[in-house]
């Protein structure tokens, strides 16, 4: 290693208190937040005057957040499918295919990474109005899909390419039809890829605002366009509860994938 | 006339302009461990691929027992290969890496657990069976590696330079694995590799790859003594060349000029050799002598002694002959030649002409 940690003598403690600087700036907001949920205040005064878990409540009481939160969950699910299926067809394109304009192609998949998510959800607005998708299940699967598969396309291509092309064609000549060697061999050798881009996927999908704004109808909400609504209407604490439960549940989503993560290297 | 069991057949195969593998034949015998040695870009593991189905040959035809290989894809080939690189599939336990093979096979259980069984024993690694293959040296991985492309019992074995990627002991040790292993199976074996040493410790016999084609075909003797080229005369053994002028030619042995008005006769020349045209004489450091005076009662030459390396059972003197070309003696321990001899003395070598070759381009 260039920089050993250990000897550093004193800047050991300059560099460690920097690094928890940087910590604290991106947590706070989320600690704050979180702080502000179980606060009895209703107008999310901070330090809270009391503590109540009255915001939860609320929040269970009422099934729109409920309900939202499932379509949210049905969509981010049918996404990650959608988008793992399609980036690994589409990383075996890329990574295994000679032929003219690759390169462009491959760029051309990652453009939804760098494009403005707005210009993006206006366009597809635009479009959508016109074949009548707006507001529809299948409209959010596609916008979501399209924000996801870069992230996808990335996660399995880079898999594939570390994935030595000789194992597939041992198993080739162990007399495996080349689509059995892919099912049974390629893939579980690349399965940390695919499950990176299943978790990426789902979580564009699940937190993604933006676009959702756009698509959503009153019937069909997704939960961070129910909590940016709920936001502009009444700045209810029973938000905080909202979004500290999406915290929660990303952070347990996180922690599974850091295991299953260590349970692929052994 | 029987069919020979494995007939290579004119196979060529180009890429774009580039020709990688220029009319290939060869027939290889049932039970046979054949080398294809060569430099890399020689087109020797094309033509392995060739084989594996991996590569279409642009023209010619590939026969297994009298019938052609080529229609088949490779899956349905029935061929074991074992790769440079390590192809144990990560996710599965060494026994069930050797298991793969028979269980795309749709085997019984129990046949396939005693095959495995048996491959373990064959490749000494019983008691590795529920092994993760990264929890094996390289070694262990490609003797596994054997072991699942022996398990269908082949009727021929492809080996990619299997031993590359090992340091050079465990390349050793498991050299001779390979070799008992060849000797208790009896399977065919064609085996590539650039290391002329691993070639000549392994092989029946020997294919010499250059440029996209074979130059010689034999076993490691016959190519060391009798070099069909100048170049397997280079990649087998070492040697030096003296470049000469041939000055007569009579039933394939010539009469060869060389710089210092020397007329070594009688040598054994290849190519096309006519009166007045180059050649190149190639001299073994092993075979050649080195005396203090001319005689006159063998081929010689005068050259002047530039170093003197001891190397334990035979020492190494460099020398350069007046023609300035580079020419290395080697003299067995106890030679007494090498007694006083100093750097800048002007010594005699000489050599039997019938155990030497001239090459014409």
């Amino acid at each position: 290693m260039l920089l050993n940690f250990d000897k550093l003598g004193m800047w050991k403690w300059v560099l460690t208190g920097f690094s928890v600087l940087v910590a604290l700036f991106l947590l706070v907001p989320i600690l704050f937040i979180v702080a502000l949920s179980f606060g009895s205040s209703q107008w999310l005064i901070f330090p809270p005057p009391g503590w109540t878990l009255r915001w939860y409540q609320e929040l269970l009481a009422d099934p729109r957040w409920l309900e939202s939160a499932l379509t949210s969950a049905k969509i981010a699910i049918i996404v990650t499918l959608c988008s793992v299926i399609l980036g690994l067809l589409a990383s075996f394109g890329l990574t295994r295919g000679r032929f003219a304009g690759r390169e462009t192609l491959r760029a051309l998949f990652l453009t939804p990474m760098i494009m403005p998510v707005v210009v993006l959800a206006v366009a597809l607005y635009a479009f959508f109005l016109k074949i009548g998708l707006n507001g529809t299940l299948l409209g959010f699967v596609i916008a979501h899909l399209i924000l996801a598969l870069p992230f996808s396309i990335i996660s399995i291509g880079n898999a594939l390419d570390s994935f030595d092309r000789s194992i597939e064609d041992a198993a080739i000549l162990c007399g495996a039809h080349p689509l059995e060697a892919k099912l049974r061999v390629t893939l579980p050798g690349i399965r940390h890829g695919l499950f990176a881009a299943a978790i990426f996927s789902f979580l564009v999908s699940w937190d993604e605002v933006v676009v959702a704004i756009f698509m959503a109808s009153p019937t069909l909400q997704t939960l961070p366009v129910k909590i940016w609504a709920t936001l502009r209407q009444d700045l209810t604490p029973v938000i905080a509860a909202a979004s500290t439960l999406l915290v929660v549940f990303t952070v347990v989503l996180m922690i599974v994938a850091a295991l299953l993560r260590k349970g692929f290297k052994s | 006339m029987t069919v020979p069991f494995l007939q290579i057949r004119g196979i060529r195969k180009e890429y774009g302009a580039v020709t990688a593998v220029d009319d290939v034949t060869l027939n290889v015998e049932k039970g046979e461990f054949l080398t294809f040695l060569g430099p890399s870009g020689s087109g020797k593991s094309t033509t392995l691929y060739i084989l594996a189905g991996f590569e279409n040959p642009t023209s010619g035809d590939i026969l297994l027992e009298g019938k052609t290989l080529l229609q088949t894809p490779s899956h349905k080939r029935n061929i074991g290969m074992v790769f440079q690189r390590y192809t144990l599939f990560p996710h599965l336990s060494v026994g069930e890496n050797i298991a793969f093979p028979l269980r795309v096979r749709r085997l019984p259980k129990a046949e396939i657990d005693e095959k495995v069984r048996r491959m373990l024993k064959l490749v000494r690694l019983e008691g590795y069976e529920d092994r993760m293959p990264a929890k094996m040296s390289g070694g262990q991985q490609q003797r596994v590696a054997l072991a699942r492309a022996l398990a269908y019992d082949p009727p021929v074995l492809l080996m990619d330079e299997p031993l590359s990627a090992l340091d050079k002991k465990l390349r050793e040790e498991i050299q001779y694995e390979i070799r008992r292993i060849h000797q208790e199976t009896s399977v065919t074996i064609l085996y590539v590799t650039h290391d002329q040493e691993e070639a000549l410790r392994l092989s029946d016999r020997i294919a010499v790859f250059s440029r996209g084609v074979i130059d010689q075909t034999g076993t490691g003797p016959e190519l060391y003594a009798n070099p069909a080229t100048r170049f397997v005369a280079q990649f087998i053994g070492d040697s030096d060349f003296l470049k000469g002028v041939v000055a007569a030619t009579s039933g394939g042995l010539a009469d060869i000029h060389l710089g210092d008005e020397t007329v070594v006769t009688g040598v054994p020349v290849h190519g096309k050799a006519t009166a007045g045209g180059n050649a190149a004489v190639m001299l073994r450091p092993e075979r050649i002598n080195l005396s203090r005076t001319a005689g006159t009662d063998r081929a010689g030459i005068a050259a002047t002694v530039n170093d003197i390396t001891f190397l334990g059972n035979n020492t190494h003197v460099a020398t350069v002959t007046s023609a300035n070309e580079a020419l290395s003696v080697r003299l067995p321990f106890g030679d007494t030649a090498i007694n006083g001899l100093t750097t800048g003395e002007k010594v005699w070598i000489t050599w039997d002409p019938a155990t030497t070759h001239a090459f014409c381009d």
